[in-house]
């Protein structure tokens, strides 16, 4: 197949197939689609839907059982478990709903943690601390670089893992529920950071959510319904998470506990 | 590589309390096998020392000799007369083994008594040895140490206080032969003191007890034969099976350089040499080398009698030991190859004892260090299921499987190889606790160090590579969801 029009990323009849209990799932039935520089992809659909599959495929977790995935070019379905490692660290970033973020470790080690990964380079442990700490500023949260996941809020824990996940300046961001366990005030700072990254950094952006308000925030939305997309839309009227921001700030009271 | 160390150290730090209990395992392991060397060793070389100590490595030439060389060993020949002195002199020293005293003897200078003013001096000193035979006998192969000797009856005087002792005019060598001393005060006389023939003296611990008490003798003075001596040092035995008692012929003693005595009784002889083997098992030889040596430097023709006498301490005990003469001498001649046989056999049966109690020791040690392994492997096969999310998180920020495995082996090795660092500390600790308890020589081997060091390491590879292993083939998707 050739280049797909210099699409980021190329999916091409894509289907996952495993076995459960001995009972075959089928949790993405073909899929096809591109998604180009810069776009922030909301990808929505029911719990079972096959959007988490098709995350994980796309981030390079895991491998499609049938069809083609081209990452920036590049068919990745049939490489080795170190190369899409590699991938993972170099061009991917993710953000979990759990932020999995390593306990009683600080958040500076936790963000410095890709680049212990970063095979290639021979990184210097100062310039590590160095590249963490410009991450965490960029978060807001320079000043909570010696705390413990557990001594942060959840939505630092959040910020921590989204400084993690852009610290060696990937492509793509993929987010997997990333507002699945903060509160709606926490949960627009985090779409804030987002659509600045897009904005300001053009970097690629798939956004998984079962929320349809949250996938208002992206550029394009795709519906997933058994395994399959079912809707594929530019996002015209799409939230502005800054502006919603402002406005709260100008109230009063802040209605957040 | 090196970030690999990194992260598995920060993943150890962050379960401080895990990682010491593991550690603790291993620290066990590594000190038992340390400890178990060092008294395996220790016991070796308590028994070489015991043999030592016994004299199975000990030679003593004495001027003079009692026994016909040509007669038969049955004791039926004739003896001369200065071997019947000699016989008897082992009852009487004092009284009739001095050549001044024997009428027989020529000689034109003023005996020490005349010169020294004490009617004691000079009395029992012998005649046929040399400091130069000492001197040549040092150059036999074989030979570890030699001491000079000359003993005489003397008074002791400390300010009032006069003890009749046994003094021993010797080498500075002497400590080192007599392996159960220990200097509880000072030292013995050096070197130099004794190119000097200085006026130093050696206290016995019972003569020093005599003399001063409780106080300390070190620096003070005793005088002997008139003479001023400055006391350096006390000596005492660190054997736990005898002490010391007033009339034993160690320590109810005084040692002075024998250069000493020689300048002050103007005498050139020695009563004796004592030798000792380095290996057991060259007494023999070497006491045949002496023999030839000796009969050369003296110029004693074929058909001579040896005008020395050379024994083993075993001989020698024989000799001593309130035997009749005619018996100690039928025995000690029909003996002639008892050394050979009974000390060199009996020193590898102790051998070969020693080295099945080493291995028995170090069997358990290994036991030891086994179960120390396996508490490795059940705490990193524990991590890896705890650490199933921490896994997925690592694989998803682009760690390979290969860097999972090498953590966690990794993490193993530092735990054993942190383990068995303190176990080395630990069982240097325990060894020399152990020898002070035992008063054996517990000697630990740089060797030895290394050896459990390494086994700890490889104990931590073998034992960490079956959970790293598990830990790298964890799905990703799989480990990041695991609650």
């Amino acid at each position: 197949m050739s280049r797909a029009e210099g699409a980021l990323i190329a999916v091409r009849d894509v289907t996952k197939a495993y076995a459960m209990e001995g009972a075959p799932v089928h949790a993405l039935r073909g899929i096809t689609l591109d998604i180009h520089r810069g776009e922030f992809v909301a990808v929505v659909g029911p719990s079972g839907s096959g959007k988490s599959t098709f995350m994980h495929i796309l981030g390079c977790l895991d491998r499609p059982t049938n069809g083609r995935y081209l990452l920036d070019g590049r068919d990745v379905s049939d490489l080795s478990d170190d190369e899409l490692s590699a991938i993972r660290n170099r061009q991917i970033g993710f953000v979990f709903q759990g932020f999995n973020l390593l306990a009683r470790t600080s958040a500076v080690e936790n963000v410095e943690l890709p680049l212990l990964y970063a095979h290639r380079s021979r990184i210097s442990p100062a310039e590590r601390r160095r590249r963490a700490m410009i991450a965490l500023a960029a978060v807001g949260l320079e000043d909570r670089a010696e705390h413990h996941p557990n001594q942060l809020s959840g939505g630092q824990q959040q910020r921590v893992a989204i400084a993690r996940a852009l610290l060696n300046d990937p492509a793509i961001l993929f987010a997997d529920e990333p507002t699945g366990n903060l509160d709606s005030r926490t949960s627009i700072e985090v779409m804030e950071i987002f659509q600045r990254l897009k904005e300001d950094r053009g970097i690629t952006i798939v956004l998984i959510t079962h929320e349809p308000q949250v996938a208002e925030y992206g550029s394009r939305i795709i519906r997933f319904k058994d395994g399959r997309v079912v809707s594929d839309r530019p996002n015209v009227s799409r939230r502005a998470a800054a502006d919603e921001l402002a406005a709260v700030a100008l109230e009063p009271e802040d209605a957040d506990a | 590589m090196r970030s690999s160390l990194a992260i598995a150290v920060r993943a150890l730090r962050r379960n401080r309390l895990q990682t010491s209990l593991t550690i603790v395992g291993m620290t066990i392991g590594v000190a038992a096998v340390l400890a178990m060397i060092a008294i395996g060793t220790g016991a070796e070389a308590a028994i070489t020392d015991q043999i030592r100590a016994a004299g199975m490595n000990l030679i003593v030439v004495t001027a003079g000799n009692y026994k016909m060389k040509s007669t038969d060993d049955f004791g039926g020949g004739a003896v001369e007369p200065s071997a019947a002195l000699r016989i008897l002199s082992f009852l009487e020293p004092v009284l009739l083994a001095h050549p001044e005293d024997d009428p027989m003897e020529k000689h034109d200078h003023p005996t020490a008594r005349q010169r020294l003013g004490d009617s004691e001096a000079g009395l029992g000193s012998a005649a046929t040895l040399t400091a130069a035979d000492a001197a040549a006998i040092r150059g036999i192969r074989g030979v570890q140490y030699v001491a000079e000797g000359l003993h005489q009856n003397v008074h002791v005087a400390a300010g009032e206080k006069r003890w009749f002792t046994r003094l021993h005019g010797t080498d500075p060598q002497l400590p080192l032969i007599r392996r159960a001393w220990t200097f509880g005060r000072g030292r013995f006389f050096n070197a130099g003191e004794q190119s000097r023939a200085e006026q130093v003296a050696v206290l016995g611990s019972v003569a020093a007890e005599r003399l001063f008490g409780d106080a300390n003798p070190v620096g003070r003075e005793v005088s002997i034969w008139r003479q001023p001596f400055r006391v350096v040092g006390v000596v005492t035995t660190a054997s736990w099976i005898v002490a010391p008692a007033p009339g034993d012929d160690q320590f109810d003693a005084v040692y002075i350089p024998f250069g000493t005595v020689h300048r002050l009784l103007n005498l050139a002889k020695l009563n004796d040499i004592t030798i000792t083997a380095a290996s057991t098992g060259e007494v023999s030889r070497i006491m045949s080398d002496v023999t030839s040596l000796l009969r050369a430097r003296h110029a004693i023709g074929e058909d001579k009698p040896d005008d020395f006498t050379v024994t083993t301490q075993a001989r020698q005990a024989l000799a001593k030991g309130g035997m009749r003469p005619d018996v100690a001498r039928a025995v000690v001649g029909n003996v002639s190859g008892l050394e050979k046989v009974t000390l060199e056999q009996l020193g590898k049966t102790l051998d070969r004892a020693t080295r099945t109690m080493t291995a028995l020791l170090a069997g358990i040690a290994a036991v030891s260090l086994l179960v120390g392994g396996i508490g490795i492997m059940n705490i990193m096969l524990l991590s890896v299921t705890e650490r199933t999310r921490e896994i997925g998180i690592r694989r998803a920020v682009g760690a390979r499987a290969r860097d999972v495995r090498s953590q966690f082996v990794l993490e193993a090795v530092a735990l054993s190889v942190g383990g068995g660092l303190v176990g080395v500390i630990v069982g240097l600790i325990a060894s020399s606790g152990l020898a002070h308890y035992l008063r054996w020589s517990a000697t630990i081997s740089a060797g030895a160090v290394l050896v459990s060091v390494g086994v700890a390491a490889a104990v931590g590879i073998f034992f960490g590579w079956y959970p790293a292993r598990q830990a790298a083939r964890l799905d990703p998707i799989q480990s990041l969801r695991y609650e």
